[in-house]
């Protein structure tokens, strides 16, 4: 019986009529049904800016504070759940944790229309001691472009560990990669994140992004 | 020298290795293909492995990950406590005459660093039995912890432990800490953190050693055993060992000691059966058995306070909902995932709260006056044989209510259920012997 890779405890396999008759492989569930239901997607109406759930299609508090069209979607709420599962992730640095997410991800990037996507990378002293991008670890071979880079040196301590008004003067982390221009030049481009908590990183991707020529920028991020 | 302390007798992943002489090995040991994490003994599997090419342990993951990058650096435990003249108990209470005879066994068995089992009635007091055998070995220099799986024992433990040791520094280490690892000759952690540890302890108490998750993990095991000095000895403190460690008695691999006696010197109370038939198809028409309906009704006449144990957490809404139908009213349900569990636990301990009905999650370490127990489908798999007595040690804790009624109804008598009367027929048959009634 496989283990679930969150919680570690077995996972009833229900194996169904349709399966048998289909006459293919089993699909083998990873995350058992308890773990996916930590997770809570955003669904129904959410801020038309930055993609927050709430119960009108209205632009939310923190929106109207930005005063700018940042068009941002996420798939889940930024909740304990989603919390304790960043934390056993991205903090603990549980690779295997990225199946939880993969699935509804790429069945989010399927429905988004860009041209070519742009994770959010890490700095290489995080790449070094996390062994890897808690974004791009979500893909699953879908094509992505690292069109940002990270400024050495840029910060003294985590984004996480900051209050939001300290977050939001935060200096300009990213810059171009070389051949950024060349490849986004007049492209619809999606970003991808992990948490929009402020905002305040993905303005300053999209900025970088904006420099390059591209023609729409948009952002996608796990939650909100 | 202080940043050395904290590689005394520990396995520790440091960016800055000490420059004493000390003992280094790889985090992940290769060999061939297959790795295995040196701190917990998990063989990795395939996919732990990172993009930076990387491999990384899953299993101790919660202390910190290990990957083929780490080393771990450590240095011999040299016992540095300063001596003591005299004995550094400063517990003022006493002993009852049963206890005091535990006491000097467990003493004597610790001296002759003789491993051992102290195999004591749920509310016999097993941790004051300890005090003098503890003291005793704080006094030789010996390095001490005393380790639980669970981490509200230590939590409760490490107070009390601090006003009997005043003079004893302790460490208190578990995965919900806040303060840094500190190097102290008495160390109260949970077995999980043990896994650090390597030939540190000359002796080791592990207190609740038939408590999940320790009786099902070979991984926490490995680490009792690793913890200990190689010269050392253990303790395992219990009132319901499994069939292991029993079957370790019988071949006497291993010394116990008995307490057979509560420390108020009466006997454990016997289990009562009853078998109600089909009662989930009963409860499912929100009915329950007539006989249990009476009898709380009789307890709620005569004020007595129950608790009721049911197997599942899906149980507790149907049954509540039952009994406020049958007219039994004034108490709550909790279960492990309830966020007002330990106000709801408090509201039963200050009287303001008729009864309690729960899952397993009380079936030891909470004491209440005086209740009555019942148990309703105690047949069912989630009741273990340990699970029934210690849910039967809730009852009669106190001196002033020494004798309880334990009731547990059930669609049969199972082989649980018959082994968990026959082991509390066992130590009030040794407790008749030692006077108790």
């Amino acid at each position: 019986m496989p283990a679930c890779v969150w919680c570690n405890r077995d996972i009833p396999q229900v194996v169904t009529l349709d399966q048998i008759l289909s006459w293919g492989p089993f699909p083998v569930q990873e995350v058992c049904q308890a773990c996916r239901e930590r997770l809570t997607p955003i669904t129904g109406s959410c801020c038309s800016r930055c993609g927050r759930q709430q119960r009108a299609a209205t632009i939310c508090h923190d929106c109207e504070r930005w005063r700018d069209a940042v068009i941002n979607r996420a798939l889940f709420q930024y909740d304990a759940g989603f919390k304790a599962y960043m934390q056993q992730y991205k903090f603990q640095g549980d690779y295997a944790l990225r199946v939880v997410v993969q699935a509804t991800l790429a069945r989010a990037l399927q429905r988004a229309t860009y041209d070519v996507l742009v994770p959010i990378p890490v700095d290489v002293a995080t790449w070094q001691s996390r062994g890897f991008n808690q974004v791009t670890g979500w893909l699953t071979g879908q094509p992505f472009f690292q069109a940002l880079e990270v400024v050495a040196d840029h910060k003294e301590r985590p984004q996480s560990a900051k209050t939001r008004a300290e977050r939001l003067v935060t200096p300009q982390p990213f810059s171009l990669a070389p051949n950024a221009c060349k490849v986004l030049q007049h492209q619809r481009v999606l970003l991808l994140d992990d948490v929009y908590t402020t905002g305040r990183t993905i303005r300053h991707a999209i900025d970088q992004i904006n420099l390059s020529g591209a023609k729409a920028v948009t952002s996608l991020t796990l939650a909100r | 020298m202080d940043n050395d302390e904290q590689f005394f007798g520990r396995w520790v992943p440091s960016a800055r290795p000490p420059l004493k002489p000390l003992v280094n090995r790889e985090a992940i040991a290769q060999s061939r293909g297959a790795a295995r994490c040196t701190r917990c003994g998990n063989w990795l599997t395939v996919t732990d492995q990172l993009p930076n090419g990387a491999r990384y342990c899953r299993q101790c993951l919660q202390l910190g990950r290990l990957t083929t990058h780490h080393k771990l650096y450590t240095i011999p435990e040299p016992n540095q406590f300063p001596r003591m003249t005299e004995s550094p108990l400063t517990w003022s209470g006493q002993l009852k005459p049963q206890q005091v005879v535990a006491a000097t066994a467990v003493r004597k068995l610790a001296a002759a660093k003789k491993n051992q089992l102290l195999w004591a009635v749920t509310g016999a007091g097993k941790t004051e039995i300890l005090y003098p055998a503890l003291a005793w070995a704080l006094q030789q220099g010996w390095r001490v912890a005393w380790a639980s799986p669970r981490v509200d024992v230590c939590l409760e433990l490490a107070p009390r432990l601090a006003r009997a040791f005043a003079g004893v520094s302790q460490a208190v280490l578990h995965g919900k800490q806040e303060q840094p690892y500190t190097y102290r000759q008495l160390t109260i952690c949970t077995t999980h953190q043990l896994l650090r540890f390597q030939a540190a302890f000359d002796w080791l108490i592990v207190d609740e050693v038939d408590a999940f998750p320790l009786t099902t993990s070979p991984m926490l095991q490995r680490a009792v055993k690793q913890a200990q000095k190689p010269s050392g000895s253990h303790i395992f403190l219990t009132a319901t060992p499994g069939p292991h460690l029993q079957k370790l008695v019988a071949q006497r691999k291993i010394a116990v000691t008995y307490v057979p006696l509560r420390y108020h010197g009466y006997l454990l109370p016997q289990m009562m059966v009853h078998l109600s038939w089909q009662w989930r198809q009963h409860l499912l028409k929100g009915r329950l058995p007539g006989h249990l309906v009476r009898q709380l009704r009789g307890y709620q006449q005569i004020g007595q306070r129950f608790l009721l144990f049911v197997p599942h957490v899906a149980d507790l809404a149907p049954i509540a909902a039952a009994l406020a139908q049958a007219g039994v009213v004034g108490g709550v349900t909790v279960h492990a995932a309830d966020p007002e569990r330990t106000a709801k636990v408090q509201a039963m301990r200050d009287e303001r709260c008729q009864f309690l009905v729960t899952t397993t999650i009380l079936e030891r370490g909470v004491t209440f006056p005086n209740v009555a127990v019942v148990i309703l489908g105690g047949d069912e798999a989630v009741f273990s044989t340990a699970a029934l007595v210690q849910i039967a040690g809730r009852a009669g804790r106190h001196a002033a209510h020494p004798r309880g009624e334990v009731t547990c109804y059930c669609q049969s008598q199972s082989r649980t259920i018959q082994q968990a009367r026959a082991m509390i027929g066992h130590l009030n048959r040794q407790g008749r012997q030692q006077g108790g009634q």
